[in-house]
């Protein structure tokens, strides 16, 4: 009878194969806190054929229990805090709460009295996707900066138009 | 998708690379604003102010603040003033911290 192998060795190589096979995905639950559904018709697409969100190891999933990162929309309805909670609760970690779309970064909906006007009054949001909606490219990348696959583009941004530098006199 | 499939099974790798190749429909996108500080005077600021539905802009003295996370890239800044205002062209525009999305622009211009 051959000597057993060395138990730690063997777990160490066991854990290497896991971390190869899985290690690059990703479980996503998203959230629609009073949402007008276009960032849902934006998400919607990105598991269609044409963005193909599962190539790069993203998956949708109904339960927040299977979810690595929460994927929230909307300006934050003051009556969906609790369930909000909740979901972000079930989740384990290590988790990513990823605010989706204008209105959920605090931009339509400021003054509003029946939302928070923003998903980070209820939520600690890790990572922001600006747009109105966000495009499926724009999800994408937002993705992948929040797995840190991608680097954030925003810090080096001016907004100001290119033909023109803010230095310059008339 | 099979000599994908292939491909993968060889190599070990499951995903690919982002982007797989430039998508076309990027170009034809909405984007915020970029802003020419020269053209900018504080009287158009200000009109552009009353009209962002988002409140994407306000302005502090001879400062232009533009929040991009509130941008919702409807254009009614570039409505208001087609000559200080211009498209960005950018749309990934994912931030870590929430004040990276906050961008003051110089309001450098004169008159009305």
């Amino acid at each position: 009878m051959k000597p057993a192998p060395d138990e730690a060795a063997t777990a160490g190589k066991l854990r290497q194969q896991i971390a190869a096979q899985f290690g690059r995905s990703l479980h996503i639950r998203t959230l629609d806190t009073g949402s007008c559904a276009a960032c849902e018709q934006e998400i919607r697409l990105l598991a269609a054929p044409h963005y193909d969100l599962h190539r790069l190891g993203f998956f949708f999933t109904p339960a927040p229990r299977h979810a690595d990162l929460l994927l929230v929309t909307g300006p934050m309805v003051r009556a969906f805090e609790v369930a909000a909670r909740k979901a972000y609760e079930a989740m384990p970690g290590p988790k990513v709460v990823v605010a989706t779309g204008a209105c959920a970064l605090g931009g339509v909906y400021q003054a509003d009295p029946f939302v928070h006007g923003q998903v980070g009054a209820v939520l600690p949001v890790d990572v922001w996707i600006p747009g109105c909606p966000p495009s499926p490219l724009a999800l994408l990348h937002g993705l992948g900066v929040a797995v840190s696959r991608l680097a954030e583009k925003t810090p080096g941004l001016t907004f100001i138009a290119a033909d023109e530098s803010p230095g310059d006199g008339p | 998708m099979p000599l994908w499939f292939a491909r993968g099974l060889r190599r070990g790798v499951v995903t690919t690379r982002y982007p797989a190749s430039p998508d076309g429909s990027a170009a034809s996108l909405p984007t915020p604003p970029a802003f020419r500080p020269r053209q900018l005077s504080r009287q158009v600021v200000d009109r552009m102010v009353a009209e962002c539905p988002g409140r994407a802009l306000s302005r502090r003295d001879d400062l232009l603040i533009f929040d991009a996370g509130a941008c919702t890239t409807c254009g009614r800044c570039a409505r208001v003033a087609p000559d200080a205002v211009t498209s960005s062209g950018e749309f990934e525009l994912t931030a870590t911290a929430r004040s990276a999305l906050v961008k003051t622009i110089p309001i450098l211009g004169e008159g009305q």
